[in-house]
């Protein structure tokens, strides 16, 4: 069974040149008929067709812009597609914006639960976990203020902890997470190892190619939100590189 | 409807505890807690007690200051849920663009923080009451809980309404703050509802819903008789009503919303 299967999906969506609508011009607009020339549709995803077998880790790279995070956020249900089907079984836990979300008058402790409970934990489990989560965050009796107080490094530190703390069954990652200073990184890129490793599903988004490697078993190339290709990680990192040197060469010459 | 509910419940733990969260935080923070937020409809009462008691002949400080304090702590929940409704996806933006669950969690924030100061602002206005002119029918006041359930529903769905509709439309704020204030007055909070009565306004008030509404609140605790079948029926029909609405709006974009966060 796939975990994963998008059929079709495109995802197109409306962008406002300036601000936000007001009801004023929308009702003016639409009585004088006037053309809404302040909108310009952004076609982010076109025709993707996807499908992640259990035990997959498929990887995604593309240029900025490509469509990559929009996928992501697609596949976890963030986003609905404007047409297509999207098909996913099983409980998503996506890694991305992670440090985002946070209330800022809570204590480090509070927003653990918060965050806990956002991804379905009961009280009850939550206990279980909170001082594992703490002892990973590194955060000590940081964790006793207010979040307002905390550096943006502490942040990922806290949302990376309470993030990893339940195995997945598909896992969302956009970017292999840069958390913290050196040693946190080190101990974060074990546990993301391990939880690659032990969910159902992975997919990934990196520009790190070599991380790309050794996770991935498939890669997508996407290009100005269409699927340029997909197949093994060698194949299309090769094809990938070799059509930036194409990009690069003119506009060296 | 019921999957969404069942959605809803299933992530309790997270707005119950957002929710205690944002009351902590707002009586934490003054140093009376809970009294600045009573003064504001206490000090009201007082000042147009004073001021219209002179006015509105044939009615005594004692019954028509009850009237005001029970009127003016009704519109401060009313226009709370509706107000900080507005905010409530804007609020919550950086959780509607990590997880997908559902929308109305953010208002239900809101008016449960509101509605829980509702509950507190009436025990004050019982208390007052008491004071005033005494309750004749105390096992009346029970009269009050299927009310406050339904006012408790119809500001859900308002502010799932208002809060959608300001995202969508970014003057929604501005626009709510002019018809609660035209809504204020057309709504029988300052003056007796047999005021306009008498002078053929009547009609106004019949086809103002929250005048229905308010009579959820004021039968109990003023005139010392469950809610009548009339305001219970009429009330369920507006609650129902403005629960369609909700419904029917977050159906139509309730997955789209994210794209105008």
């Amino acid at each position: 069974m796939n975990a994963i299967e998008l059929n079709d999906v495109s995802l197109h969506f409306r962008v406002r040149r300036h601000g936000r609508t007001s009801l004023k011009d929308y009702l003016l607009h639409g009585l004088l008929r006037r053309g809404e020339s302040n909108i310009i549709e952004v076609k982010a995803l076109q025709q993707i067709d996807l499908k992640v077998a259990q035990g997959e880790r498929l990887g995604i790279l593309g240029h900025n812009g490509a469509g990559k995070s929009t996928l992501l956020k697609l596949l976890a249900g963030v986003y609905p597609p404007t047409s297509g089907t999207r098909r996913v079984t099983g409980r998503v836990s996506s890694l991305f914006d992670i440090s985002l979300g946070f209330e800022h008058e809570a204590s480090g402790w509070d927003n653990i639960r918060y965050r806990s409970y956002l991804q379905g934990e009961t009280p009850r489990s939550v206990d279980a976990r909170l001082n594992a989560i703490a002892e990973f965050s590194e955060l000590g009796e940081h964790l006793d203020m207010p979040v307002r107080y905390y550096s943006s490094g502490m942040l990922v530190r806290l949302a990376f902890s309470v993030a990893t703390a339940i195995e997945p069954e598909i896992l969302i990652i956009d970017e292999v997470l840069s958390a913290g200073d050196h040693s946190f990184q080190a101990k974060a890129r074990v546990r993301m190892r391990s939880l690659i490793s032990s969910a159902q599903a992975v997919v990934v988004v990196s520009h790190d190619m070599d991380s790309l490697r050794q996770i991935c078993n498939r890669l997508v190339w996407l290009d100005h939100g269409h699927l340029r290709m997909i197949g093994e990680p060698n194949e299309v990192i090769a094809a990938y590189l070799r059509s930036m040197q194409g990009d690069a060469q003119p506009m060296a010459a | 409807m019921t999957a969404y509910m069942t959605d809803i419940w299933k992530l309790r733990n997270f707005w119950m505890a957002l929710v205690r969260n944002d009351l902590r935080n707002r009586y934490r923070r003054s140093l009376l807690g809970l009294g600045w937020s009573l003064l504001q409809p206490i000090a009201m009462t007082a000042v147009l007690c004073l001021v219209f008691s002179n006015l509105f002949d044939g009615i005594s400080i004692r019954e028509f200051a009850p009237i005001l304090f029970s009127g003016l702590t009704f519109w401060a929940f009313i226009v709370a849920a509706m107000n900080q409704g507005c905010q409530s996806f804007f609020q919550g933006e950086s959780y509607i663009r990590q997880h997908r669950i559902p929308l109305a969690i953010y208002p239900l924030r809101t008016v449960l923080g509101a509605g829980y100061h509702f509950l507190v602002s009436l025990v004050v206005v019982i208390g007052f009451v008491w004071i005033m002119k005494g309750f004749g029918n105390v096992p009346a006041l029970f009269g009050l809980i299927p009310g406050l359930l339904l006012l408790f529903v119809f500001a859900w769905s308002m502010a799932i309404c208002t809060a959608t509709l300001n995202v969508l439309f970014h003057d929604t704020s501005h626009l709510l703050e002019i018809v609660l204030q035209i809504l204020f007055y057309l709504t029988p909070i300052m003056y007796p509802p047999k005021l306009l009565q008498e002078k053929n306004l009547g009609w106004v008030l019949q086809w103002n819903p929250l005048t229905t509404l308010i009579g959820l609140i004021r039968q109990p605790l003023l005139e010392d008789t469950l809610p009548s079948a009339n305001t219970l029926m009429a009330s369920l029909a507006i609650t129902v009503a403005s629960v369609l609405l909700a419904a029917i709006l977050l159906r139509w974009c309730e997955r789209r919303l994210v794209f105008h966060l």
